[in-house]
């Protein structure tokens, strides 16, 4: 027994110690606060001394110093690999230990709400906008006006700078085109119909209380439709063809890659990054319109590394940070205007999009997608 | 169990209440019983009773009334009743065939199949649900490409085949141990007297093992109606009321919801917990004669044979195309849709999404292990040899671990230790759970993981100890030994091989758990079965499988390991009956 006393107090020591242990590093010599720069947004970083650059009334210049210490974790709700890079390129330039979780959106706010008192996050990167405008309204974020956000199109902010835009995305179908042949059916183009019985159990979907996709999809149908009574008779009437709603947003994409069903709603840069992969999938959109994602970056409310949070949200803008995911499968359409296209990403500009009003979408978020669950997810299919 | 407590066994005794070995406690003694039991009432009945209090929240008490009056939410509670029952039978009746082959038949590859059926203990069940699909789902490489079917397994019917599967192995070992102690000289006693073996089988062999029989069907149905991730995974649209719980909670932040669905799903459970003591007790008709005499009369019948080895020939063949598909699918691009080798998704997991989680995965359970072999053992001791009065309410409260069933274990921790508890105005204990608690969480995971895995230890401990002659203690009382040096230096040498089985095990439910942690998991603290969850949920097979690759090594590693720090030269350790 005693053997196994020791190895168990060994072992606590050791995660005693790992726990605990957190880098700390010294304030380096030079200040570059307040000297010139050449790219806005740029972010400099030595031995944890770290600038801005922004525009100002002198022109392009450093903000002043902020020295980072201590870690940071992400709760990130882009892909895996997306979070991995950006938050490994952020550790590499501060030196601040970063460590991501990866959540879908409803599952963020409420682990957000879970741990309001003593958050366990201090920064959210990534997924829609709506769920952003939630933990905005409970308080569960805090103002930060990046000056990186001038760079940012208004359109894709808060207003108030609670949250700024990474990226956009488009709600798609996603076509697995052996699947569709085999039903005797065209690529779907229209919301109309995904209603066809034919495709009964062979639409994947995701579950709007979890997934911002999937309320994404939700309220398309509410501004489509004009109506929240309606949105949810629309959602009854997909129901009876939906095979299983998802956790998270981009799962369809696996489902109907896989031929387990045939039409899949998400975001469209997920079924790109799909086809890809080689799966036969096509994607297409709906001609009555579309809604939209902005991915959001925002503060966490009372963030035990304030500074480096804040670092975090000027890195996620910046033109650097965002062209990072291009090299690990994410299409979205990027918010910083100096960074690259890509073939690859959606082109706006050529969709049909709804009206699509974020402040409305995260006041109604809660009641709806609670209606939703009760009386739609759980109804028996037959 | 060992050889050396088999050897000591010679003359068993069973306890009568109040035995003679109950001397009076000694102060440390005492100690011990006071501390173990605060320790079980903090871990088990705090949080549940948090989750009754919760419960009665507005939204909580909204759930409740839905039950009484929406057929849709009456539907998911029938939903969870019924798959319960039926995995609890279609669980039992595998495990029953398994063990009656491996005791009454002849065959080659018995020690194989005995492998095979544990398989699935090692293993999260995701690596089910996720390859079921890819053999057997609507474009599976067995159902459709092989067979033109295109079987919708989403819902009942995958729920079923999946949930069965991983958790038969519980009803095998159980109804193995027990018909390995069957004394064939019953069997023996009445054929010479002109009856069939069927006849036998029915009147004398059967209704011996109708406890083990209730005990088996009544674990798998808490494990079944506990689990969370396969009808998340595979659900369809066969909604039940732990993934109901789990939206609730995780994405609805609806806590007294979440609450209310956990106190509906504790109703089942603790209702076959009473029924499982209630038939434990009254039909104990197997008799302790330590080791069975006569000989084993097999069966020969080639047509009975076949008949006896269809299923379990069938769930091996099953079991190990389940493992062929999770060990290639670690190593291909899309099984089935693009077989080209890769290490990618190993590349993927050790680029950073996994490491932490397969570290801290680890040392948890590691560290849970011994402390939960330790209170097993300590509760048995208490149970079988110090306590006079309350000791069926120990033994209920030790063994509630798990009796409750995963899911809402979870929820209570989440709701109980995720601030500073305190009683009145002074704080009784730090925050243990979520990201902002001390070692970042980890305090409670393990508490879980130890008060989920003691019942095990807890069962094997009384069953060995109850095999102990209590004279021997008491020579080591009346040479002046306190009760923990006697149990210390007497009685857990006696009782390591059920201690070894219990801890082994232990830590392969603790590393393959999800229900009860996936509510507790903070950044500091990653699981690895919820990142395989979370990669499952998003799709990518591949990674999923290369971590139940992982998972899977670890833990037959650390059960060898385990094996060889414990285990010394004269024993051998078998597989016994651990609940």
């Amino acid at each position: 027994m005693n053997k196994k006393k020791l190895i168990a107090l060994a072992a606590s020591a050791v995660m005693v110690v790992s726990l605990s242990a957190t880098m700390v590093t010294t304030a380096s010599a030079a200040d570059f606060g307040g000297k010139p720069c050449y790219q806005e947004g740029e972010i400099r970083s030595t031995n944890g001394a770290t600038n801005t650059c922004a525009m100002t009334a002198n022109g392009l210049v450093y903000t002043p110093t902020r020295q980072l210490s201590g870690s940071l974790t992400v709760v990130c709700g882009a892909t895996e690999a997306w979070c991995g890079a950006m938050t490994k390129a952020f550790e590499t330039k501060t030196g601040v230990k970063t460590k991501f979780v990866r959540l879908s959106s409803g599952e963020t706010v409420a682990r957000l709400e879970a741990a309001k008192a003593n958050p366990e996050f201090d920064v959210w990167h990534g997924g829609p906008a709506d769920g952003f405008g939630v933990a905005r309204n409970a308080g569960l974020t805090e103002k930060y006006a990046s000056p990186t956000r001038n760079l940012i199109p208004k359109k894709y902010q808060d207003n108030d700078g609670f949250w700024t835009g990474v990226y956009v995305g488009a709600l798609g179908f996603c076509t697995n085109t052996k699947e569709i042949k085999r039903l005797g059916l065209k690529v779907p183009t229209s919301w109309a119909e995904l209603l066809n019985p034919k495709l009964v159990k062979n639409i994947s979907s995701a579950h709007p209380s979890t997934s911002g996709t999937a309320f994404t999809t939700l309220w398309t149908q509410v501004t489509r439709l004009g109506s929240e009574a309606l949105a949810l008779d629309y959602m009854a009437s997909l129901h009876k063809n939906i095979l299983q709603y998802t956790k998270s947003g981009v799962g369809p994409v696996a489902i109907v890659g896989r031929g387990e069903a045939a039409v899949g709603l998400v975001f469209s840069h997920d079924c790109v990054a799909g086809a890809e992969q080689g799966l036969p999938l096509k994607v297409s959109f709906p001609s009555e319109g579309t809604g939209y994602e902005i991915g959001g970056v925002a503060l966490v409310k009372g963030s035990n590394n304030p500074n480096a949070a804040k670092a975090y949200v000027d890195f996620a803008l910046s033109r650097d940070a965002q062209n990072l995911g291009t090299t690990v499968a994410a299409y979205q359409v990027l918010t910083n205007p100096k960074t690259k296209i890509d073939k690859r990403m959606v082109k706006l500009n050529t969709l049909t999009v709804v009206a699509y009003d974020f402040e409305k979408a995260a006041a109604a978020k809660k009641a709806l997608t609670a209606k939703f669950d009760a009386t739609i997810a759980v109804a028996p299919k037959v | 169990m060992s050889k050396i407590t088999t050897q000591i066994a010679t003359k068993p005794v069973r306890q009568s209440k109040g035995g003679q070995a109950k001397q009076k406690l000694d102060v440390l003694t005492k100690v011990i019983m006071v501390v173990t039991i605060s320790l079980l009432l903090l871990m088990i009945i705090l949080p549940l009773a948090n989750i009754l209090v919760r419960s009665t929240e507005a939204t909580g008490l909204e759930i409740f009334s839905r039950l009484l009056n929406d057929p849709v939410t009456q539907k998911i509670f029938q939903n969870t009743v019924v798959m319960g029952l039926s995995v609890g039978a279609l669980g039992t009746l595998i495990g029953f065939l398994l063990a009656y082959a491996q005791t009454r038949l002849q065959f080659r590859g018995k020690k194989l199949l005995h492998v095979i059926s544990l398989v699935p203990l090692i293993s999260p069940p995701f690596a089910f649900a996720t390859a079921v699909i890819v053999l057997f789902g609507r474009s599976g490489i067995i159902s459709s490409d092989l067979l033109g079917f295109r079987p919708t397994l989403y819902g009942y019917p995958g729920l079923l085949i999946v949930l069965t599967t991983s958790f038969f192995p519980v009803a095998y070992m159980n109804l193995l141990g027990m018909m390995k102690n069957l004394d064939p000289s019953l069997d023996e006693a009445a054929a010479s007297l002109g009856s069939s073996k069927w006849r036998i089988f029915r009147k004398v062999t059967f209704p011996m093992l109708i406890p083990g029989i209730a005990s088996s069907f009544l674990l798998l149905f808490v494990e079944a109606i506990a689990d969370l991730a396969n009808p998340l995974v595979i659900g369809g649209d066969y909604t039940v009321l732990a993934s109901r719980a789990y939206i609730a909670i995780n994405g609805e932040y609806d806590v007294p919801a979440g609450a209310a669905y956990s106190a509906i799903l504790l109703v089942p459970g603790i209702l076959v917990f009473l029924l499982q003591r209630y038939w434990g007790q009254k039909n104990n008709v197997v008799t302790v004669t330590g080791k069975p005499s006569g000989q084993v009369n097999y069966v020969k019948n080639p047509v009975a044979k076949f008949l006896l080895l269809v299923i379990p020939v069938i769930t091996a063949t099953f079991i190990v195309l389940v493992y062929v598909t999770v060990i290639l699918g670690g190593f291909i691009k899309v099984l089935g849709v693009n077989n080209t080798f890769t290490l990618d998704w190993f590349r993927y997991i050790f680029s950073g999404i996994g490491n932490d989680a397969i570290f801290k995965t680890t040392l948890m359970a590691l560290i849970a292990t011994p402390i939960s072999g330790l209170l097993g053992m300590i509760l048995a001791w208490l149970i079988v040899r110090k306590l006079k009065r309350g000791r069926e309410l120990v033994d209920a409260l030790g063994m509630l671990g798990i009796a409750i069933p995963g899911t809402v274990l979870g929820i209570g921790y989440a709701i109980t230790f995720n601030h500073v508890l305190k009683w009145g105005d002074t704080s009784v204990l730090p925050q243990l759970a979520g990201g902002g608690a001390i070692f970042g969480g980890a305090t409670a995971i393990i508490m879980i993981y130890v008060i989920r895995s003691s019942p095990a230890g807890q069962r094997s401990g009384v069953a060995a100890l109850q095999q102990i002659n209590p004279a021997i203690d008491e020579a080591s009382s009346s040479l002046g030994a306190s009760g923990f040096t006697t149990f210390r230096k007497i009685t857990l040498p006696l009782i390591k091989g059920a201690l070894l089985t219990g801890l082994m095990f232990a830590f392969a439910r603790s590393m393959t758990t999800l229900s009860a942690i996936i509510f507790i998991s903070t950044p500091e603290t990653p699981i690895l079965t919820s990142k395989i969850l979370a990669e499952v949920d998003s799709g990518r097979y591949g990674a999923s499988f290369a971590f139940c690759v992982i998972l899977i090594v670890l833990v037959l590693s650390v059960m060898g390991i385990i094996n060889l720090l414990v285990r010394s030269k004269t024993e051998k350790v078998e597989l016994v009956p651990m609940t």
